[in-house]
């Protein structure tokens, strides 16, 4: 457990320090969400578009984010991690780093969103917890696909081309939880989606991290 | 020749079910009227198709647990069979869809299952082209297909039953609910779905003997 801690203070100071990265990331977060306001002429798009303009906006981003998800364990340096930390703190590691990093990404897009086209949402409450299920069952997902995708010696693309059509149930189940809470359904009777949304993620994580052991070796 | 009783009675069913399958007494339903035949021939390739991907993963599970090579010649054998049960399950559903809906393709969750079943496979084999040492390609694509048909089966059996589907027997349709007991439908349609399965499970298995000679 102290090691997985380690790991994740280690990962966060990685990404201070290239904090030029961090800048090209909100660089397309703000830049994206601009080119739409522009090509919308200024309109506001009607609640169906904006959430799935949001959602593809996130889905970039997180894509982007997990193709260097691995970088630093590319090569000699990962023989030197695979010594100091077992698989099972960093698959844990990974994923508490890439899902704070994702829910920071979509909250993000949320806010400029609301900048530019308003915020339509009722169920504030609703949608953020929707936002943050879906952005941890996201990060479960391309953190093992970008795992992958590492191993197989650096083929970036391979990552994006993993992780498409298994992202696409959780990204699904989100959005219609997004909708329900910009029309308005209280909370409590978005709980049965909620509840499934969360135990998907509980799943794929538990799965993910039985399975990342036989990745991280050689 | 090995198995010689499964592969002919896979013949036989598969042979009475496309045959028997046109002569059968039908119910008359509303806007499926004849149509409903390809309960026969649509339907159980879908059931043929989890059946053959659950083989694959069943297969990775013990490659990964006693690495032999053997277990990861099979399951993708059993995975190529399952893609071709799904193109096959989707070409006589669009023909289907056409006749009945009057479109060959509509927002329906089922056939976002089907789509993203084959995207999910089509990346299974693209991430097995895409690594040179059989080892490694054997160990990480028994990752990726283990993960692979539990989101499958979250999406094509889970997130479907939560949503209206436009297929009979779901939402507001003229359902099979109450046809799915009829004996006629079903004394042709199981034995559909068997025939399918063993003769899957004959093709992959021809599929396996090559790659073992090839290596």
């Amino acid at each position: 457990m102290k090691n997985t801690w380690v790991l994740v203070l280690r990962y966060f100071s990685q990404e201070v320090r290239n904090s030029n990265v961090l800048f090209s990331l909100g660089l397309y977060l703000v830049g994206v969400a601009y080119l739409i306001y522009l090509l919308n002429g200024g309109s506001v798009p009607a609640d169906k578009v904006w959430n799935t303009l949001l959602w593809i906006v996130v889905f970039f981003g997180a894509i982007q984010l997990s193709s260097r998800s691995f970088e630093f364990e590319s090569n000699d340096y990962f023989y030197y991690y695979q010594t100091i930390a077992g698989p099972g703190a960093t698959i844990i590691a990974k994923l508490l780093f890439n899902s704070a990093y994702i829910v920071v990404i979509s909250s993000l897009t949320w806010g400029l969103f609301s900048v530019f086209f308003g915020n339509p949402v009722y169920n504030t409450t609703l949608f953020g917890l929707a936002l943050l299920l879906g952005s941890v069952g996201c990060s479960v997902v391309l953190t093992l696909t970008s795992g992958i995708a590492q191993r197989t010696q650096g083929n970036a693309t391979l990552g994006a081309i993993l992780a498409l059509p298994l992202l696409l149930p959780i990204l699904q189940l989100t959005s219609v939880l997004n909708l329900q809470a910009i029309v308005g359904v209280p909370t409590n009777e978005a709980l049965n989606l909620l509840g499934s949304l969360g135990a998907l993620d509980v799943g794929i994580g538990l799965l993910a991290y039985l399975l990342f052991p036989y990745l991280w070796q050689d | 020749m090995k198995g010689l009783p499964y592969k002919i009675a896979g013949l036989l069913l598969i042979l009475f079910s496309l045959t028997y399958g046109l002569w059968a007494e039908v119910p008359e339903l509303p806007i499926i009227e004849q149509s409903i035949r390809n309960l026969f021939y649509h339907v159980s390739m879908w059931f043929a198709m989890v059946a053959m991907m659950a083989g694959s993963f069943g297969n990775a599970i013990r490659f990964l647990s006693s690495e032999n090579m053997i277990r990861d010649r099979r399951s993708i054998s059993l995975a190529e069979m399952g893609m071709f049960f799904s193109v096959m399950g989707l070409l006589t559903g669009m023909l289907w869809a056409k006749f009945t809906w009057g479109a060959w393709w509509t927002n329906d969750p089922k056939l976002n299952g089907t789509a993203i079943t084959m995207l999910i496979y089509l990346a299974y084999f693209v991430l097995r082209n895409s690594i040179n040492d059989p080892r490694k390609r054997a160990r990480i694509s028994a990752v990726y297909n283990i993960f692979a048909f539990v989101m499958m089966i979250v999406f094509i059996g889970i997130l479907p039953r939560m949503t209206d589907s436009l297929h009979p027997g779901n939402g507001g349709n003229p359902g099979f609910n109450s046809y799915d007991l009829d004996n006629g439908l079903r004394l042709v349609f199981y034995p559909a779905v068997l025939g399918w399965i063993l003769v899957g499970t004959w093709i992959a298995a021809l599929r396996y003997r090559i790659r073992t000679l090839e290596e």
